[in-house]
């Protein structure tokens, strides 16, 4: 069984960050709970995360010259960072919102529209 | 202090007090005490002060000029009352002028100046032309700041008591409103002082005036003083139309004197009468010292002449200049300027034929007509007449006299059938006036000059008179008056002493009345005219003889009519009483006055002082009227001319006297007989000569006339113009406003409802649902992935 | 048909990846916010486990501390705070449903692509047959990229291998502790480029100046959360 031979390269993390950033998406494209949009969020993220990471690492492709290194793996602990701030921030906005409208559904604050 | 500083400090500070008085009842006027009440008594004051200060001036000028009286003028006045009783001989090539510089030839070194002149400030100077405030005070100015001052005074006074009425609520039974009723109004008691006040401050500055500019100046001004106070019942239809004729009448008289200034100032370069800082003034211009102070057409109007030689090349050396005045030159200019200047005063004066204005101007309260239409103001012009006296040629002086004697006659007639009482005194002191222009016409410098201050005290008199009168019976009319010397006797024997004064009252010979002396000077002098002129001078002669006799029956006619026989109108009669003291106290001065004023013998005589400020020099024969001969003044006061007048004029008055006596006194003559026998003649009279017709007709309806075709014009053409123009550019307006409208807001519109069209459709898009921006930024980041795929694969 | 050994790294990619996949698919298809969250603690734990097979294992101990241990924690109390009921759901509609999966669809058919469209990243060791002469990168790696192809002369001109790989197996013998160059790197030294060569140099810089500005947002974004989620019921 070839598949489990064969070293794994950085598509195949790329497929994996692709498929969380899709789940992500959907997530918050589908989920009228604030907090479900807030973990599409993490997961968006985490998706964009897994790139710099598999990008950075040495092992994972033949040309090991043109790999990021170790800047990949700094903007990626920067994006868990910044992750985190959102975190807060939106989570505080969303006490807010429950506050004012006793709810967290996205679909009611829609007090902005054109 | 020496006279030439003191007397312009009293006379200035008597001058300008009245003003001060004007500037503080302008400013507070009503506010002082009830109604004002306080005005008045500031103003008094202001004016009592004056008068105090003007006798100190006529003490310091008189014996200043003490000495100077015995040397020369003794010669001459004093020897001239003696000639009149007939106690001497007297040549006269002997008798000397009272002048500085013939007084120098008598060795006296310390000889007082006759004239003080001076500028008191220079407002301007423009190249040649200096506009400045000056003085010009000789005894002649003394003598006027004297008794105007002194009339002014009392008819303060007499103020007091005769506009009481204003100081309340005044109910004016002349005017009724559109709704039936008679006008009330405030009282207007401090506007009269403050007016007063104001006439007092012309008059005396007029006076005072040292350059021909100043006198205009202040003649404007007591002009119009007495437009306000002819107008001062301005609610009345007839005060204001007198106002106005009193004003407009007297343009017509300026306008003729701006000629004469002008002729003056453009030829002569200056405005001053007498020299002031070796500067030449108007006087010594005409009349040099080098040419005897005879006249003389002065260089500047020569070459001002002689214009056309002077272009043609010819210098105007002195030889030339001497020359064409040998020829002529420059004569008309100084006749022009002699006449110009009288046109001023015959518009004051009253002088026929602007003499239209002045009865009308009795509109005004009687206080009024006292001290301004009859005592002050209008003999202004004589003033200035015998101030301009050296500037005269003798055809102006023709001139001069001519109009006089008319004057004398036409308002002494009309005033023969007059009834309202105030209207006889006004055609009286026309009439008077007429005779003091007469006698400065014909050589009478004196006599006429006296005349003017012994009638300024009668004529006042007889006016302060007649407002008690009217004042008691409330009406101007004398046929509603009769047998008031019981009701009031103070008024009327103290008018008996004015009518008494007019007349001519006198012992012959003996002693008289001032009106005697005055008109006794004027007559022997038309005589002496005569004398030396028989074309001319029987006109003049049998005028002023004429006018006497006239004068004797009118007034007469006036007294008998108002104080004598029966009451007319018992109702009337009823309600008289007489005047409060402040108001006959005055009429007792002035009767006074009126009585010796004139008398020859006191050491400040009137003649005597008014022989101080004569200019010196004599009269020649006309250029242009070679058989003109004026004779010297004092020739009048030979026997021949002296005696005769008297005698003359005696009987003559005497027979006026009889006359009224006859008709009005004992009732012998029926005057309603004579009025019918005579009914073309009484017509005339009672219309006064028609001149008011004949001005209408000649100037009022035309200018009417042209201003109403002036007025068409200007309403069809020149305002159909602008109106059309108003329409052009209303139409082109709109025009603008629809291009405006469609065009520019239009596209303005279009381009605004594109936007907002636009902003609309994508304001769907905004539905503020987050989920729906997942999905648009899912579907842009899918779309543009497949757009730069697409891009690549193809470029 | 040879049958190779199995390559353990492989393998628990493999496993990491399903788990993290899966789960991750799960969050998206749950209604229930509490599981959502069990769902994504498990996603973003298999992802950690991701990291530490790329190498990089200080990245992955932070995705551990701070997503699994502070963020989540974190979204659990915003979970307790909101609920009113035990387990309140909200249903969205079918239409967006289909249209969300259609979407992502879309997106996963342009991504999947994308990520195996560059051969080297594909790392095959032994396809060398494969090799496209045209594509520009695969022509780089025309050569067979084995261990000891790279330590071959006739292959001066290609960079050495970053790692010792004495025993050719692929796998660094000794295993790199990121840590401290890590470290070194936010203080603005980096001493994982000491030898690299002096073209690659330029902009390898330190993150001495992000770090910076990363702290102070932290510091900004607590306060404004602070500020943000304090009380004001008593306006009301």
């Amino acid at each position: 069984m070839s598949f489990f031979s064969q070293p794994v390269g950085v598509s195949h993390f790329l497929v994996v960050g692709a498929v969380l950033f899709v789940s992500g998406v959907v997530c918050m494209a589908v989920k009228r709970n604030a907090l479900g949009v807030l973990m599409g969020i993490e997961l968006v993220l985490n998706g964009a995360n897994v790139n710099f990471v598999a990008f950075s690492s040495p092992f994972l492709r033949s040309d090991n010259a043109y790999a990021l290194g170790l800047d990949g793996q700094l903007i990626s602990l920067f994006v868990i960072v910044l992750a985190a701030a959102e975190a807060a921030v939106a989570l505080a906005i969303t006490l807010n919102f429950y506050n004012n409208h006793s709810t967290v559904d996205v679909d009611r604050a829609d007090e902005l529209k054109g | 202090m020496a006279p030439d500083a003191s007397l312009p400090l009293l006379l200035g500070l008597a001058w300008l007090l009245p003003l001060a008085s004007f500037a503080l009842i302008v400013l507070v006027g009503p506010k002082m005490g009830k109604a004002g009440v306080l005005a008045a008594y500031v103003a008094t004051g202001a004016i009592l002060t004056s008068f105090v200060l003007s006798v100190i001036a006529f003490g310091i000028w008189h014996f200043g000029h003490l000495g100077y009286d015995r040397k020369t003028a003794e010669t001459h006045v004093v020897a001239a009352a003696e000639d009149a009783h007939g106690s001497g001989e007297h040549a006269a090539g002997e008798s000397e002028h009272a002048g500085a510089d013939s007084h120098a030839a008598h060795g006296v070194p310390t000889a007082p100046p006759r004239v003080f002149t001076k500028d008191w400030y220079t407002l301007a100077q423009f190249g040649a032309l200096k506009l400045s405030i000056s003085y010009y005070i000789d005894s002649l100015t003394v003598l006027m700041f004297t008794m105007v001052s002194l009339i002014a005074t009392l008819i303060h006074f007499y103020s007091f008591g005769y506009m009481h009425e204003e100081l309340h609520e005044v109910v004016d039974h002349e005017v009724t409103l559109a709704d039936g009723h008679h006008l009330h109004r405030r009282g207007r008691f401090y506007r009269f002082f403050q007016y007063l006040s104001l006439f007092c401050f012309s008059m005396l500055g007029l006076v005072i005036a040292g350059n021909v500019l100043m006198v205009f100046v202040f003649w404007e001004l007591v002009g119009i003083c007495s437009y306000f106070l002819i107008g001062f019942y301005i609610e009345r239809k007839s005060a204001q139309n007198a106002a106005n004729k009193a004003f407009i009448v007297n343009r017509v008289g300026d306008f003729g004197m701006i000629i004469g200034m002008m002729a003056l100032w453009a030829s002569l370069g200056t405005f001053a009468f007498g020299d002031i800082d070796g500067q030449q003034g108007i006087f010594s211009s005409v009349r040099p010292s080098a040419n005897e102070s005879q006249v003389t057409v002065p260089d500047g109007m020569v070459k001002f002449a002689a214009t056309e030689h002077v272009a043609a090349g010819v210098e105007a050396t002195p030889a030339q200049i001497s020359t064409w005045r040998s020829e002529g030159y420059g004569y008309w200019l100084l006749v022009i300027a002699g006449v110009g200047i009288f046109c001023g005063c015959v518009g004051k004066s009253a002088q026929f034929p602007l003499h239209v204005w002045l009865p009308d101007a009795m509109e005004g309260p009687t206080p009024v007509s006292a001290l301004v239409h009859s005592a002050t103001m209008v003999a202004a012009g004589v003033y200035l007449a015998g101030r301009f006296y050296p500037v005269f040629a003798p055809e102006a002086l023709l001139v001069i006299a001519y109009v006089g004697a008319i004057t004398l006659l036409l308002a002494a007639t009309i005033a023969i059938t007059a009834v309202d009482i105030k209207r006889v005194l006004a055609y009286s002191t026309v009439s008077q006036l007429g005779y003091m222009m007469l006698a400065l016409g014909v050589g009478g410098w004196a006599a006429g000059l006296f005349h003017l201050v012994t009638h300024a005290f009668f004529k006042s008199l007889l006016f302060m008179c007649s407002g008690s009168v009217i004042h008691a019976v409330h009406t101007n009319d004398m046929r509603r008056m009769g047998g008031l010397r019981h009701k009031m006797p103070w008024t009327a024997y103290t008018m008996l002493v004015g009518v008494l004064a007019i007349y001519g009252a006198a012992i012959p010979f003996v002693v008289g009345l001032s009106g005697y002396y005055s008109k006794d000077s004027i007559i022997a002098q038309a005589l002496s005219f005569w004398n030396s002129n028989p074309t001319h001078g029987a006109f003049f002669a049998a005028a002023a003889i004429g006018g006497a006799g006239i004068t004797a029956f009118y007034m007469f006619r006036l007294w008998f009519m108002t104080f004598a026989g029966e009451p007319r109108d018992h109702h009337a009669y009823e309600h008289a009483h007489e005047s409060p003291k402040v108001m006959y106290v005055p009429l007792v001065i002035l009767a006074f006055f009126a009585v010796t004023v004139g008398f020859p013998r006191l050491p400040f005589s009137v003649p005597k002082l008014l022989e101080q400020a004569r200019y010196p020099g004599e009269f020649t024969a006309g250029k242009l009227l070679p058989d003109l001969v004026y004779p010297e003044e004092h020739l009048s006061h030979l026997p021949q001319f002296h005696n005769q007048a008297e005698v003359v004029v005696t009987f003559v008055a005497l027979g006026g006297l009889v006359l009224a006596i006859a008709f009005y006194g004992l009732r012998i003559l029926n005057p309603a007989e004579v009025k019918s026998q005579f009914s073309a003649v009484y017509r005339l009279l009672w219309n006064k000569w028609y001149f008011d017709e004949l001005y209408d007709a000649i100037f009022v309806r035309p200018v009417l006339l042209i201003s109403k075709l002036v007025g068409n014009f200007d309403r069809r053409f020149i305002d159909g113009f602008v109106d059309g123009l108003a329409r052009w550019t209303r139409a082109v307006a709109n025009f603008d406003d629809v291009i405006d409208r469609y065009l520019v807001d239009g596209s303005v519109n279009v381009v605004a409802a594109w936007t907002y069209s636009i902003a609309d459709g994508l304001r769907g898009l905004q539905t503020g649902k987050l989920r729906q921006y997942v999905m648009l930024i899912v579907i842009g980041t899918v779309a543009l992935t497949l757009l730069i795929r697409w891009s690549v694969a193809a470029g | 048909m040879t049958v190779h050994p199995i390559n353990w790294h492989t393998a628990f990619f493999m496993l990491y990846a399903v788990v993290a996949c899966t789960f991750g698919v799960a969050v998206v298809v749950s209604s229930n916010i509490v599981r959502m969250a069990l769902y994504l603690i498990v996603s973003l734990g298999a992802t950690a486990g991701l990291f530490f097979l790329a190498g990089a294992d200080f990245v992955g101990a932070m995705q551990l501390f701070i997503y699994v241990g502070g963020t989540l924690v974190l979204l659990i109390f915003g979970v307790m705070l909101t609920a009113k009921g035990p387990f309140i759901s909200m249903r969205t509609s079918g239409g967006d449903w289909i249209v969300a999966v259609l979407l992502s669809g879309c997106l996963m058919a342009l991504l999947v692509p994308a990520a195996f469209s560059v051969a080297s990243w594909r790392n095959e060791r032994h396809a060398a047959v494969d090799a496209e002469p045209d594509d520009s990168d695969t022509a780089v790696l025309a050569a067979p990229r084995t261990v000891a192809a790279a330590h071959q002369p006739a292959a001066t001109e290609e960079p050495p291998a970053p790692f010792i790989d004495d025993n050719g197996d692929g796998i660094p013998d000794v295993q790199p502790k990121t840590a401290t160059a890590l470290g070194l790197g936010l203080l603005g030294a980096r001493v994982d480029a000491i030898d690299a060569k002096p073209e690659m140099r330029p902009g390898m810089s330190g993150y001495l100046l992000p770090f910076e500005l990363i702290s102070v947002h932290l510091l900004v974004v607590l306060i404004g959360a602070a500020y943000l989620a304090r009380a004001k019921r008593r306006v009301r």
